[in-house]
């Protein structure tokens, strides 16, 4: 790795560690995790997922909103390296999905993810002293092998997500956990909900009316989540955001 | 093994609703108790959306015993405590031992106390924005619910919140499975159908609901033809 890089991703950290303020937004960070995995570890595509608490796993942030990319986010919470890794607690590999092997391994996790032009995936775990509560996905275009190096910094940004993820409380009692991680799954539903109303709004698609509420609560440095409850909630009028299209 | 869990109490309510008398909020609180190792549970549902969203009409309260109607009137009248903060942060408010609470809450920690009530377990009713009640949980003697008793509440709050619905928009059907998953297409839609009728979310997410009632179709369908356009709906009422 030449210096370049690690500069790169030393100021990656010390952004994270900078987003770990009062008005901390989780989705943002984790939205802000999968784009700098995508930067750092090489790979095309980049989703985190988190535990339902229901005995399931939902999708909460990725590198990009394509809908088939949702839709193989929404596949992999079932099968596939990512539910095998909050499974077992360990990263999970598989350098080129289109063998039998691995089309055996994960009936349909495989095919879903050959159709979205992915040929390579990995999961690592998010994981809080005993306990997995999501897993951090990558997934590559070209059949392609992770290294040790590679898999570690993965890790680390996956170790940084789950401190991100509870550092604004005092993790001194297990309720603030669940708290949390369903407070998260509530504020995904509402950014689904302010997507909505800007692709009505604007004649967009999802994925495009999520990039335009993305952008505009990072220009006006507010938390994404503050941002979609206000235009679910009529605060914010999507004209701030978007211009009338039918 | 979540589907295991979802199918035995999926079960258990089915009989409920068709053994006992009264509503499914009423059943789904008393599978809380006896499920969940809780004394009572209640739940509060905001009982009519105004068309222009802002007024909430407080509404019934439907509690296993006296002390959780007391307890559901108690936070209303003080204005504080877990179901007010689970309003207020859109998720869960677990408070395993109601003593340590006393800074936190003053006036609901002491009041809740003399009631008996040792722990609270509140988690709101609500579709993203739409706030539509809170189902609320206690037991006489402190302590934590465990992660698997968690995932019960989590699932049975879930079905409360398709319940609430049903009861706002005057409908009454069994679909409650599209609570339990988690389909974004509802959600997308509710904010389309939105802008499209000039309504608040709670009224476009009943307005949803009501479609698929009327056309007797699942709402995850109705969400997924809002969100491929093939579907619209025009301010008189009827989507064309």
């Amino acid at each position: 790795m030449s210096i370049t890089q690690d500069q790169r991703l030393a100021r990656t950290f010390v952004t994270l560690a900078d987003t770990l303020v009062a008005d901390f937004d989780v989705l943002d960070f984790l939205c802000l995790l999968t784009e700098r995995s995508v930067e750092h570890l090489a790979v095309d595509a980049a989703g985190v997922i988190l535990s339902d608490q229901r005995g399931g796993w939902r999708p909460a942030a990725s590198s990009t909103e394509r809908p088939d990319l949702v839709a193989l986010f929404a596949v992999q919470a079932e099968q596939g390296p990512c539910s095998e890794c909050v499974a077992t607690g360990a990263p999970v590999t598989s350098a080129d999905l289109s063998t039998p092997h691995e089309l055996s391994r994960w009936p349909l996790f495989a095919p879903a993810a050959l159709d979205a032009g992915f040929r390579a995936a990995a999961a690592v775990p998010l994981r809080l002293r005993e306990q997995t509560i999501g897993a951090l996905t990558l997934l590559n275009h070209e059949p392609t092998e992770l290294d040790a190096g590679t898999l570690t910094i993965a890790q680390a940004l996956a170790d940084i997500a789950t401190i991100g993820f509870l550092h604004h409380r005092a993790v001194t009692r297990d309720e603030l956990l669940h708290e949390q991680l369903e407070t998260t799954m509530q504020q995904r539903a509402i950014i689904e909900q302010a997507k909505g109303v800007l692709a009505e709004y604007g004649n967009l698609d999802m994925d495009r009316a999520f990039a335009r509420l993305r952008d505009y609560a990072r220009a006006q440095r507010r938390p994404l989540s503050a941002v979609a409850r206000e235009l679910a909630e009529d605060i914010l009028h999507p004209s701030a955001i978007a211009a009338r299209k039918t | 093994m979540g589907n295991d869990r979802r199918n035995r109490l999926r079960a258990l309510l089915a009989r409920h609703d068709q053994e006992g008398p009264g509503s499914r909020l009423r059943h789904i609180c008393a599978l809380c108790v006896k499920e969940l190792e809780v004394t009572g549970a209640g739940t509060t549902v905001l009982s009519r959306v105004d068309d222009d969203g802002t007024q909430h009409h407080r509404g019934l309260v439907h509690a296993s015993n006296a002390v959780s109607t007391q307890l559901e009137d108690l936070q209303l009248v003080v204005g504080e405590g877990p179901c007010v903060q689970a309003f207020a942060t859109g998720g869960p408010i677990l408070v395993p031992d109601l003593a340590a609470t006393y800074l936190r809450w003053p006036a609901f920690a002491s009041a809740a106390a003399e009631l008996g009530v040792a722990a609270v377990f509140s988690f709101p009713l609500q579709v993203g924005v739409a706030r539509l009640g809170s189902l609320d949980l206690y037991r006489d003697r402190p302590g934590p619910l465990t992660p698997a008793r968690l995932a019960d509440a989590l699932i049975l709050a879930d079905w409360a919140t398709a319940a609430v619905i049903e009861q706002v928009d005057g409908h009454n059907t069994s679909d409650i499975s599209w609570m339990a998953d988690p389909h974004v297409e509802i959600h997308q839609a509710v904010g389309m159908v939105k802008i499209q009728l000039g309504v608040t979310t709670e009224v476009a997410l009943l307005r949803l609901r009501g479609h698929a009632f009327t056309a007797g179709v699942p709402i995850t369908q109705v969400a997924k033809q809002v969100v491929t356009r093939t579907l619209r709906f025009v301010p008189d009422n009827e989507p064309t």
